[in-house]
């Protein structure tokens, strides 16, 4: 056999058997575990430190892409869309001593925020969006975090096809930081329920799944071991990383 | 030193060669499961957000059944190769890159992501210890091109081209081995680590001017894949030569560190 042809076909095997040799130990749950090990040293080499960018107004896509979970179509929310969230209250609950229920109007009278920033999804895109709203640290303050309190959990309004709620959740650390907030407007008017409506999580130090969606309370928890799956998020759940700055 | 032809020569340092291969491996992972990464978003646009005017390389399925990659505007049918592929589960779906090149198999982004950003790292610790351990112990000066290494750039291209019967006297690696590691470790690997940081939006919040300076986040993404396409195209050439270079002195060499010198090879810078 000629040599050449021999060391070609060796090489192009090597190279093919990268992806079934890849797949099986991915499907290897104790491969797969330790995989997960660069997570946590990539929280701790990257955290959430410093600021994102902040654009101009000729940078904003007016056209904000709608992505995620759909829209919620539940009697609850057709009734907040019809009476204009007059009835929404966002419940501030859990490791805390002072639990808060907030209309709309209870945080538009706080003090706010406005920010033009880039959402950068997991999937690759990025799209930039001027949100205004409440810092959430001051939302968080007010209600003040028992000393037990390590995260905050979203709890939200959207659901998969297979009826699970949406849900996210950051560290203290990270939801203390200047640009995380609970964004009520988008692009100069008031989110639509599409964006979110009427409070948007906007996290832009983090890829997009950390800014949920629809959010109805905000729970102040020790652990989010107990909370559905147990990793902390909608994706997490689903094997995406619960740190996101990466 | 005996520099006769036959005289084995210890060349590679074990670091040298147990950073080589894992290199092998990582990188081997880092293609497949980026481009499962890329799968999830097949498009590559020159701006900071998504923009498809801006836009110079898309991959994508028009209709069932068929593959379409465009490239600065120009649309090719790739139906079977990219665009409408295997989906990693024996059936042909709408996907960019098909599963038989890709980590895992079938799409996940979760997966491909949990791969990437692992081996990431065991390709950035191959590269940099390997560059500090050299430059520490000296022989970093073998490799890297020098200014009197240019005019023996052509000969030894010529050589290649069989256009002149002996290479220029040369050290360890000849001018061109050099000029190629050279623009390797101190171009294409730094731009393939700052492009994948720039994409990172923790990375951007600390060092804002990184993503600026490649043009933006999208813009980012394009440069991280065209530094892997310079990669891949390294490991071909590199590939052909060490599999017509003598290949069992070769792979040898950078098995027990122990290589044959031949009738041209030199020692030292």
């Amino acid at each position: 056999m000629n040599r050449r042809l021999f060391i070609a076909t060796g090489i192009s095997s090597a190279l093919t058997a990268c992806s079934p040799i890849g797949t099986a130990l991915n499907d290897n749950a104790g491969f797969h575990h330790f995989l997960g090990a660069a997570q946590s040293l990539n929280h701790a080499v990257i955290g959430t430190r410093g600021l994102a960018r902040e654009y101009s107004e000729r940078d904003i896509d007016w056209n904000f892409r709608v992505n995620g979970l759909p829209t919620p179509t539940d009697a609850t929310y057709e009734q907040y869309v019809a009476d204009h969230f007059r009835s929404y209250r966002l419940v501030v609950d859990g490791a805390v001593e002072r639990r808060g229920a907030y209309t709309l109007d209870a945080l538009r009278a706080m003090p706010q925020v406005t920010e033009i920033t880039r959402h950068d999804c997991v999937e690759g895109w990025s799209a930039i969006g001027k949100w205004s709203g409440v810092r959430l640290g001051d939302v968080i303050d007010a209600a003040r975090p028992r000393a037990d309190a390590r995260y905050v959990v979203f709890h939200c309004m959207d659901r998969d096809d297979q009826g699970t709620p949406y849900y996210e959740s950051l560290d203290l650390h990270e939801a203390h930081h200047p640009q995380t907030i609970l964004s009520l407007r988008l692009n100069n008017a008031d989110l639509d329920p599409d964006h979110g409506a009427p409070v948007r999580l906007r996290v832009p130090t983090q890829l997009g799944y950390k800014s949920a969606k629809w959010v109805k309370r905000i729970e102040v928890v020790g652990s989010y071991a107990n909370l559905y799956s147990g990793h902390g998020g909608y994706w997490e759940d689903q094997g995406y990383e619960w740190y996101a700055g990466i | 030193m005996n520099r006769e032809p036959g005289t084995k020569v210890y060349r590679y340092a074990v670091l040298t060669r147990v950073s080589h291969w894992f290199w092998v491996v990582a990188f081997a992972v880092l293609v497949s499961s980026g481009l499962q990464i890329f799968n999830a978003a097949p498009y590559l646009d020159a701006s900071d957000k998504s923009s498809p005017t801006h836009r110079v390389f898309a991959i994508g399925s028009p209709s069932d059944g068929v593959g379409t990659t465009e490239l600065f505007g120009h649309t090719f049918t790739t139906t079977g190769w990219l665009g409408w592929t295997d989906d990693g589960m024996g059936g042909k779906t709408a996907r960019a890159f098909p599963g038989w090149i890709t980590i895992p198999a079938y799409q996940d982004l979760a997966d491909g992501r949990r791969w990437h950003l692992f081996f990431a790292w065991i390709a950035a610790a191959c590269w940099l210890g390997w560059l500090v351990s050299s430059a520490i112990k000296g022989n970093l000066r073998e490799i890297v091109l020098r200014p009197s290494d240019l005019p023996k750039l052509w000969p030894m291209q010529a050589y290649y081209f069989k256009l002149r019967k002996e290479p220029p006297p040369h050290g360890t690696y000849n001018p061109l081995q050099k000029a190629a590691y050279t623009t390797i470790l101190f171009v294409v690997a730094p731009l393939v680590v700052l492009t994948g940081l720039a994409l990172s939006p923790g990375v951007d919040a600390i060092a804002q001017p990184l993503t600026w300076f490649f043009g933006g986040r999208q813009f980012a993404r394009l440069w991280h894949f065209t530094a892997m396409l310079l990669l891949l195209g390294f490991f071909a050439v590199h590939t052909f030569q060490v599999a017509t270079q003598g290949i069992i002195n070769q792979l040898r060499s950078m098995i027990t560190g122990w290589y044959r010198l031949g009738d041209h090879d030199g020692v030292g810078p």
